[in-house]
C-alpha cells in the first residue's frame, strides 16, 4: 500500500445526470478508497459524501433533468483523496453551501451538512458555464494542509 | 431497491433490499405511506439495505411525522452498518424507534 502511495493516481469520468448512475459512481470512489488505504467505514463515508454532492448537482444544479453533464475528478496524492466535481447548471445560494446542523424533524437540508462532516476540505468556486466543488479527504494521521497566507 | 409487504396482526412489516438514493427513495417513500394508511405499527426491515442517502433518511422522516400524527407507531429494525453510520451522522439515531430484530420490532 504505501508502494501504491508513492505516486498520484488520477481518474476521471464525465456522466450525465441521471441518479440511476448514482450506484455506479459509489462502487468507483468505494474502490477508489479501499485502493488508496482508507478503512471500510471511511471508505462508506467518503462515497456518501461524493454521492450527496453529486445528488445535490442532479436536483438543484440540473432541476432533476436527467441528460445534463457531470465531469468528476478523483486524485489520490499522497495521503489525500481529492475529488472534484464540475457541473454547468445553477449555483447553490451561497447560504445553502454554508450548511447548518439540520433541525431533526426537517425533511431536507441534511445532504451538504452530512458532506462538510465528512470531508476535511470542502470548497466550492463558481464560474460562469463551470461551477466546481472540491472535496478533500486525508487517510487518519495525515497533517492537514498548510494554510495560504 | 425492492420492497415488499407482510401484513400481520398488530403490524405491517415493510422489507426492503438495496440502496436507497435519489433514484429509489421516491418509491420508498411511496411505498412507506401508503402501508402506513392502512397499518397501527408499520415495522420497516433494513437488514438487506447496503446504503441509505440523505434523502431516503428525509423519507423516513416523512414517514415518523405521518405516524405521530395519526398516532401510529414506526419501527426500524436489523440496521447494518451503513444505515447505522447515516443515522448517527444526521443526529436522528435517537428520534427513531430502533429495533434489532424483527421479534424486538413487533414486541415494541
Amino acid at each position: 500500500m504505501d508502494e501504491t502511495r508513492g505516486r498520484t493516481l488520477r481518474f476521471h469520468m464525465t456522466l450525465p445526470s441521471d441518479p440511476r448512475l448514482l450506484a455506479v459512481v459509489r462502487e468507483t470512489v468505494s474502490k477508489f478508497a479501499a485502493v488508496w488505504g482508507f478503512a471500510e467505514e471511511q471508505c462508506r463515508a467518503i462515497t456518501h459524501a461524493v454521492d450527496e454532492a453529486l445528488s445535490n448537482v442532479i436536483r438543484h444544479a440540473y432541476k432533476n433533468r436527467s441528460d445534463q453533464e457531470i465531469e468528476m475528478r478523483l486524485q489520490a496524492d499522497g495521503d489525500c483523496l481529492e475529488f472534484t466535481i464540475v457541473d454547468c447548471g445553477e449555483p447553490p445560494d451561497d447560504a445553502k453551501l454554508r450548511a447548518q446542523p439540520v433541525d431533526a424533524t426537517a425533511l431536507g437540508g441534511r445532504g451538504t451538512y452530512m458532506i462538510r462532516q465528512i470531508m476535511d476540505e470542502v470548497s466550492y468556486e463558481k464560474a460562469p458555464g463551470a461551477n466546481r466543488l472540491h472535496l478533500k479527504k486525508r487517510l487518519p494521521g495525515a497533517l492537514p494542509s498548510p494554510k495560504r497566507p | 431497491m425492492r420492497t415488499s409487504t407482510r401484513d400481520l396482526p398488530g403490524a405491517t412489516i415493510i422489507d426492503v433490499e438495496g440502496e436507497i438514493d435519489i433514484s429509489t427513495s421516491p418509491n420508498f417513500r411511496r411505498t412507506l405511506l401508503e402501508s402506513l394508511k392502512k397499518a397501527t405499527r408499520l415495522a420497516v426491515n433494513l437488514s438487506n439495505v447496503r446504503y441509505v442517502d440523505s434523502s431516503g433518511i428525509a423519507s423516513l422522516v416523512e414517514v415518523l411525522k405521518a405516524a405521530r400524527d395519526t398516532e401510529k407507531r414506526l419501527v426500524l429494525f436489523g440496521l447494518k452498518a451503513p444505515v447505522q453510520e447515516v443515522l448517527q451522522l444526521t443526529h436522528l439515531a435517537k428520534i427513531f424507534e430502533i429495533r434489532k430484530t424483527e421479534e424486538e420490532a413487533l414486541q415494541a
